[in-house]
């Protein structure tokens, strides 16, 4: 295969641009929306996780997933792109931990995965990943939390709250007005549901939408029934 | 005879109170030719963190050369200072890499923990098995002189003074029954604050 | 795919210094000796899980190396692996294999079994023809029970409810075959296994010091390091400290070091995608 496409499929545009990335990022931006909240003492992910159909087993497959202890990862676009990506990242994670023995700090997984998203803008036979990732950590030496965004194009960013995928714009404005500085972890789960529900259609449940938190005991994603408390909470 | 004896070589550590030393001899010699006296087995790999390398002089240069590279790596790619164990996981790594052709050298390394200050000594094998030690570490061809002196003369929590009194005569006396290693030493004290370095009067014959 | 742009993790062995050696082995330069656990290390099954049990030496040929190294391996949180042999081989095998079960762990989101621990060792052994030198005693509980494996370097398994590995295997060995009832209470497991280890400890040269125990249960691990503390270290007697000054000192030099807090900062702003 190697041989036969050898060549990059992301090229310039004579204007300078590289268009499937900006391709990628459209996919992006028409993919099920993400929420990352950094708070004082964690970070929430949030994800939409709508069904097509009430015939979907719904708790077999999740969007958030864990890379080691202290770092998981959420996404908006394409599912089987983001699968593997988890893939390389735990294995990223477990490279560096078998050379240090030591857990990788946040940024330099956001910084392992931006460089495997940017090899594909530029290796032959490849397209760019069609995700953008939220990745939220804590990191032991610190002792703070981490979140990034990283995109198709391998551009990452620190952020304390964000939102991608549909309707991000509104999503980070609504951040914008609710986002203070002293924010604590359960509040930052209120304010990703509430920031969620602002472009949700139709009812939202323990079943349609996924949370993740990260604090110092680590990275978990919550089960339906902590999400469903969080909803009864909000309601 | 041993390769590892083949230019002679005595390197200890030891533990005091928020304080580290490690002490080496100087000489390089090939066999029972003496060469130099003073060649360099102990290299700062940070501002609190120094190995020292016994065994084959080409591998010890060679090693301290590679491990240079990969720690200036770390550094630049992450932003801080190794930590002592973080240093002793890539010390192993490089030599078990070498599993089926290892460097004849066996490293031992001191340092205090860049954010905690806390003591460290370790010693490694030629093929990367890590030792962590709460009181000395030694290194060399006369490991067993060594044991022998560091048994009786370490104590618990030493201050710097008495730390540095403790490992000279150890290392001094160690040396004095091993033909191919001593023609004088150097003892490095760390300190929070502060790293100490003296070269002791030893006996040159 | 093109290569990685990162720095490539290589991986493997690398044979550089191979020729070299076997030349200055060929010329009478005798290749020295790694640190060897010359150990004695057991495990059994009793009622309500395993019980791993090793002593606490390491030798380099005839010198004691370390006194009190841990030879009791993590595996995954309910799995355990004491090593015999090479100890750069065991503590070097059983990273890479907790390792790789972590992702399993992790990609297939369920707890690992003993069984996937047992294959993934002796297809790792195996590849390596007995050139690793491993011998391994593995244990756990996974939701299929309790079980208990040993590991030969050349990558056989034997699946046994006790077992001895390391040159006191068979002074363990003895107490076991004496002593060893199945569905044992944890109490008198692990006096069983204490006494094993403290026959190797005892009856052959390369093993000494502690007994260390890891005890796991269905939802509960108990490492005690040391469990019992076969021979106590005499108080010394008269002490041997230096006067300050009694060194003569060539020269000296003092280099302060600033106190510096190092302090990662992420500086984030917007990169240009376009």
């Amino acid at each position: 295969m190697t041989e036969r496409y050898s060549f990059s499929l992301t090229t310039f545009s004579p204007s300078g641009k590289l268009v499937q990335i900006e391709y990628a990022l459209a996919a992006v931006a028409a993919g099920a929306p993400s929420v990352g909240i950094k708070a004082t003492n964690g970070v929430v992910l949030a994800s939409e996780k709508k069904h097509k159909s009430v015939l979907y087993d719904e708790h077999s497959i999740h969007k958030v997933e864990l890379i080691t202890k202290n770092i998981g990862i959420v996404y908006s676009g394409m599912g089987p792109d983001y699968r593997v990506l988890v893939r390389n990242a735990r294995k990223l994670a477990q490279q560096y931990f078998l050379t240090y023995q030591e857990q990788i700090p946040t940024l330099q997984m956001v910084q392992r995965i931006a460089n495997v998203m940017q090899e594909y803008t530029q290796s032959g036979g490849v397209r760019p990943f069609g995700v953008s990732l939220l990745i939220a950590g804590w990191d032991e030496d610190e002792e703070r939390p981490y979140l990034y965004q990283c995109d198709p194009s391998g551009a990452y960013f620190a952020w304390k709250a964000t939102a991608m995928g549909k309707n991000y714009i509104n999503g980070k404005t609504f951040l914008e007005k609710r986002y203070s500085e002293d924010l604590e972890l359960e509040d930052a789960v209120h304010t990703a549901i509430l920031t969620l529900k602002e472009s949700f259609e139709g009812q939202m449940t323990e079943d349609n939408i996924e949370i993740g938190i990260c604090n110092q005991d680590g990275f978990r994603r919550l089960n339906p029934t902590e999400v469903k408390d969080y909803l009864g909470a909000i309601a | 005879m041993s390769i590892m004896s083949y230019n002679g070589a005595a390197i200890m550590a030891m533990t005091g109170k928020d304080c580290v030393a490690i002490a080496s001899d100087l000489r390089f010699g090939i066999q029972a030719q003496t060469v130099s006296m003073n060649f360099q087995k102990v290299f700062e790999m940070g501002p609190r963190l120094y190995i020292g390398l016994a065994g084959l002089a080409t591998d010890v240069q060679t090693v301290a050369q590679r491990l240079k590279f990969r720690i200036n790596l770390y550094e630049l790619r992450e932003n801080r200072r190794i930590k002592p164990k973080t240093l002793m996981s890539v010390v192993s790594n490089l030599l078990y890499e070498r599993r089926f052709g290892p460097y004849f050298t066996e490293p031992v390394i001191a340092g205090l923990d860049p954010k905690t200050g806390q003591p460290f000594i370790a010693s490694l094998d030629l093929i990367g098995c890590p030792m962590i030690t709460e009181d000395f570490v030694v290194s060399g061809t006369c490991s067993e002189q060594m044991y022998g002196m560091c048994e009786s003369l370490w104590e618990p929590d030493m201050s710097p003074e008495v730390l540095f009194e403790a490992i000279s005569q150890a290392l001094l006396n160690a040396v004095d029954r091993d033909a191919v290693s001593g023609w004088g030493a150097i003892v490095h004290i760390i300190e929070k604050d502060k790293v100490t370095t003296k070269t002791l009067k030893a006996r040159m014959d | 795919m093109a290569a990685l742009a990162v720095d490539p993790p290589r991986g493997g062995f690398s044979f550089e210094n191979c020729k070299r050696n076997a030349l200055l082995a060929q010329k009478g330069m005798k290749a020295p000796t790694a640190y060897k656990t010359g150990t004695t290390i057991c495990g059994i099954i009793f009622k309500d899980g395993v019980i791993l049990g090793a002593d606490t030496r390491a030798t380099e040929d005839t010198i004691v190396a370390d006194k009190n190294c841990s030879k009791i391996h993590f595996i995954a949180p309910n799995i355990y692996c004491c090593g015999a042999g090479t100890a750069a081989d065991t503590e070097m095998t059983t990273q890479m294999i907790s390792s790789n079960l972590e992702l399993h762990r992790l990609n297939t989101g369920r707890v690992p079994r003993v069984c996937t621990a047992n294959r993934m060792l002796k297809q790792m052994l195996w590849r390596y023809q007995g050139y690793i030198s491993a011998a391994l005693v593995l244990g756990g509980v996974d939701p299929t029970g309790p079980h208990l494996y040993s590991v030969y370097p050349h990558g056989s398994t034997d699946k046994l409810p006790y077992v001895t590995m390391g040159s006191g295997s068979l002074a363990a060995m003895s107490v076991f075959e004496s002593r060893y009832k199945p569905d044992m209470e944890k109490e008198e497991g692990m006096k069983l296994v204490r006494d094993a280890i403290a026959a190797g400890i005892f009856n052959d040269l390369g093993s000494g010091s502690n007994v260390d125990l890891c005890i796991i249960t269905k939802d509960k691990v108990d490492y005690i390091r040391p469990y019992d503390e076969a021979n106590l270290k005499g108080k010394r007697q008269g002490s041997y400290k230096y006067k300050p000054g009694t060194t003569a000192v060539l020269t000296s030099e003092v280099k302060p070091l600033e106190l510096e807090i190092l302090d990662t900062q992420i500086v984030s702003e917007p990169m240009e995608v376009s």
